[in-house]
């Protein structure tokens, strides 16, 4: 299981774009496979994230506007985003007001498929991500 | 055209960028891209705005050091775009902020802006002659020439410490046993250390306390010095995090599906989702597992 290079793909990510303040993974099912938020409760993220996630597609679906790419809450003190990772998890990612949108949009996507590769190499592979 | 700093004090990019819009007196944008990238506004030459990831600008600022309350910010934002006033005329009109004040919090975020892109990486500036209304506008607006000089005076400083904090990359941590039960440091110190967790950077510090990202980082190399904190590397940050307690959770290998992700038990919310929508009740089943029937999720925190 590369639970270790999992983690250390989210904080690079962190890393890369100024203003992320946390990053977690969770399972389509609203479990947490692994979090690097500093204090949000990592339960409570995984199932919001995991819903949310269902929600956001069928929304694009309902008005026909293809695959979903980001689902994001902007509020007075920051933000969440999530995308997709693969069919099976999500990953979420907190930022703060001024966390830079262009390179976390950027960023994330090369992340999407480090992290989708990672879980895929950590089951069956005959699974598909 | 002579500006008193050294021609390779400030990035060359960006310093010429700036030179020639005021010389050109250009109205309209000058992008800058680099870590971190940012906006600054121009009016006739001068600068009324600059937004940037690498410093906070006004809203927070106002915010997250309590000088306003949300509330306040957003009676004065919707009367702004109600009336097509300018929000620095609401802010003050309803006595939120005095013009004096807000006129220097705007001189000093636009200060700050220049100074996180300049001490930073520029890769380059692009000038776009149309304007683009920033929400709230320094008037009159800084001259480049003084940003320059401003700009050069705090890398100057900041460059005086053997170990400034300031760098983008490395996360602050406090030292172990530097802080004893009741001890107050003062002078804004107590927040910086309260909040020094190996996590931050001295930018994400400043954004957290909605204070300068340039007087943060003056304030950590000063507390560098007394001892009072460290400064780590991204990736030592990281490994002291996980000896610290950092969370893989990890459940038991019975608990997992066949490709590593934990798995769901059925007593509690049915199969493990598929992309076809059927997760979508099992997860607002394991919302009201944890919330309560009937409750909002977001209403019980």
């Amino acid at each position: 299981m590369a639970e270790d290079a999992l983690l250390a793909e989210m904080r690079a990510l962190r890393e890369r774009v100024a203003g992320i303040t946390g990053t977690a993974v969770a399972s389509r099912d609203g479990l947490i496979v692994r979090e690097d938020t500093g204090g949000v409760d990592p339960d409570n993220l995984a199932a919001l994230a995991a819903t949310w996630l269902a929600l956001a597609q069928r929304m694009s679906n309902e008005v026909g506007q293809g695959t979903l790419r980001e689902a994001m809450t902007k509020s007075s003190s920051g933000c969440v985003a999530i995308y997709a990772v693969g069919v099976r998890a999500v990953l979420v990612l907190i930022g703060d007001e001024g966390v830079d949108i262009t390179s976390l949009r950027s960023e994330s996507r090369g992340s999407l498929d480090a992290i989708g590769a990672l879980l895929a190499d950590s089951g069956d592979q005959r699974v598909p991500l | 055209m002579g500006t008193q700093v050294p021609e390779d004090a400030i990035a060359r990019p960006l310093r010429q960028a700036l030179l020639d819009c005021a010389a050109g007196r250009m109205s309209g944008v000058l992008r800058v891209t680099g870590h971190p990238s940012g906006t600054i506004h121009f009016r006739e030459g001068r600068i009324i705005a600059a937004e940037t990831p690498g410093a906070p600008g006004l809203e927070v600022i106002l915010l997250r050091s309590k000088r306003l309350d949300e509330s306040g910010w957003d009676a004065a934002f919707a009367a702004a775009a109600a009336s097509g006033s300018e929000m620095r005329d609401e802010l003050v009109a309803r006595d939120l902020v005095g013009v004096g004040e807000l006129q220097a919090l705007l001189r000093a975020a636009v200060a700050d802006a220049v100074f996180a892109m300049a001490f930073g990486v520029v890769d380059s500036c692009r000038a776009e002659p149309r304007a683009v209304g920033p929400l709230v506008t320094l008037d009159p607006g800084a001259k480049a020439e003084w940003l320059l000089i401003e700009t050069w005076r705090r890398i100057q400083l900041l460059g005086s410490f053997p170990d400034p904090a300031g760098h983008a990359r490395v996360r602050v941590v406090t030292v172990p046993g530097a802080m004893r039960p009741g001890l107050v440091l003062g002078g804004g110190r107590d927040e910086l250390v309260a909040l020094s967790d190996g996590r931050r950077t001295p930018r994400d510090l400043a954004f957290a306390l909605g204070r300068g990202v340039y007087a943060t980082m003056l304030q950590l190399s000063r507390m560098q010095a007394d001892g009072l904190i460290l400064t780590i590397s991204g990736s030592a940050a990281s490994s002291a995090e996980a000896a610290n307690g950092g969370r893989p959770p990890a459940p038991e290998d019975g608990q997992r599906t066949a490709d590593g992700l934990p798995r769901r038990r059925k007593d509690l919310a049915g199969q493990p989702g598929r992309a076809d929508g059927r997760e979508l009740p099992s997860a607002f089943r394991l919302l009201r597992l944890r919330y309560g029937e009937g409750t909002t999720p977001g209403g019980t925190r």
